[in-house]
């Protein structure tokens, strides 16, 4: 298989961006959709926003509505930008051979708010299977998988640039007080996937 | 979490057993909950984990694979403030993070 990296570090700084012009196009139109979304957002409760949009402002407080009140008037409007900013800087770069640190960083933040946009709108699963809206919606379910895979490849190339853990921050995280799920289920009680 | 990225295993960490003491409620750390979603892809969260905390790749690989499996890990701890400000950064990187006071 002739398998070109789409994204590779430069030998001046920054990375180098090979795509398609198909590709590109599609960096370049979906996420100005989700911006468009995102616009109509302001402070609606959950219930009352698309499932594509509720994904994107989950809740921090899920028993305590007045803490919950008071978290989002604190944090909404700053999640809300940081989900725009990544946005629109890669569509703006969408036609970029090159990117900075801080462009591709906003490409892998963009490429994961698209992908769970999409995945909550057609109700994606674990299993890679097409979903049922995936017939009504065959565009979105291509750009689905090809976001995964360009960010998958994207992951592989940040992974490197990782500055060195922070000594002892391992050993700050509480041990997992809950052991494990019973039934066979998951804590959220779906099914336990196999294979640990 | 969606398996584009396939897992590796990760060693078993040892970690040893705190004392338990009777705290007060001011005390109770709040603990900062990562559940799992079908969406995020394994390495991002992975990778997340590492950015956002400093953690090893391998605490962080194990984090990842508490989440996919049990459906929930505690990720960080602390004070009120400081894991409101862990929840929203997770927020921003579309991981779904909430919040409880620890018993």
């Amino acid at each position: 298989m002739n398998f070109r990296r789409r994204i590779r570090p430069a030998r001046e700084g920054g990375y180098e961006i090979r795509l398609g012009t198909a590709e590109r196009d599609l960096l370049e139109d979906l996420p100005l959709q989700l911006v468009s979304l995102l616009g109509d957002v302001g402070d609606k409760p959950p219930a009352e926003l698309p499932e594509s949009i509720r994904r994107l402002l989950p809740p921090a407080y899920t028993t305590d509505p007045d803490a919950e009140r008071s978290f989002v008037s604190m944090t909404r409007d700053d999640l809300l930008e940081h989900h725009r900013e990544s946005l629109e800087t890669m569509s703006a770069t969408a036609k970029a051979t090159w990117l900075d640190d801080d462009q591709l960083s906003a490409w892998l933040a963009a490429l994961n708010d698209l992908r769970l946009a999409l995945g909550s709108m057609m109700g994606a699963s674990e299993d890679e299977t097409e979903p049922e809206a995936a017939e009504s919606h065959p565009a979105e379910w291509i750009a689905y998988l090809y976001l995964g895979s360009l960010q998958t490849e994207l992951i592989d190339v940040l992974e490197g640039t990782l500055p060195d853990p922070i000594p002892g921050a391992d050993d700050l995280v509480p041990e997992d007080r809950w052991g494990e799920p019973p039934g066979g289920l998951r804590w959220d009680g779906t099914p336990q996937p196999e294979g640990q | 979490m969606s398996a584009i990225s396939s897992a590796t295993t990760a060693a078993p960490t040892e970690v040893e057993r705190p004392e338990t003491h009777d705290n007060p409620v001011a005390e109770r750390p709040w603990l900062v909950i990562v559940w799992n979603d079908p969406i995020n892809l394994m390495s991002y969260v992975t990778y997340v984990f590492q950015k956002l905390f400093g953690y090893s790749r391998a605490k962080a690989h194990k984090l990842m694979l508490d989440v996919h499996y049990k459906g929930r890990a505690v990720v960080s701890s602390g004070a009120k403030e400081r894991a409101e400000l862990d929840v929203a950064r997770l927020h921003q990187h579309g991981l779904w993070a909430t919040m409880e006071h620890s018993e």
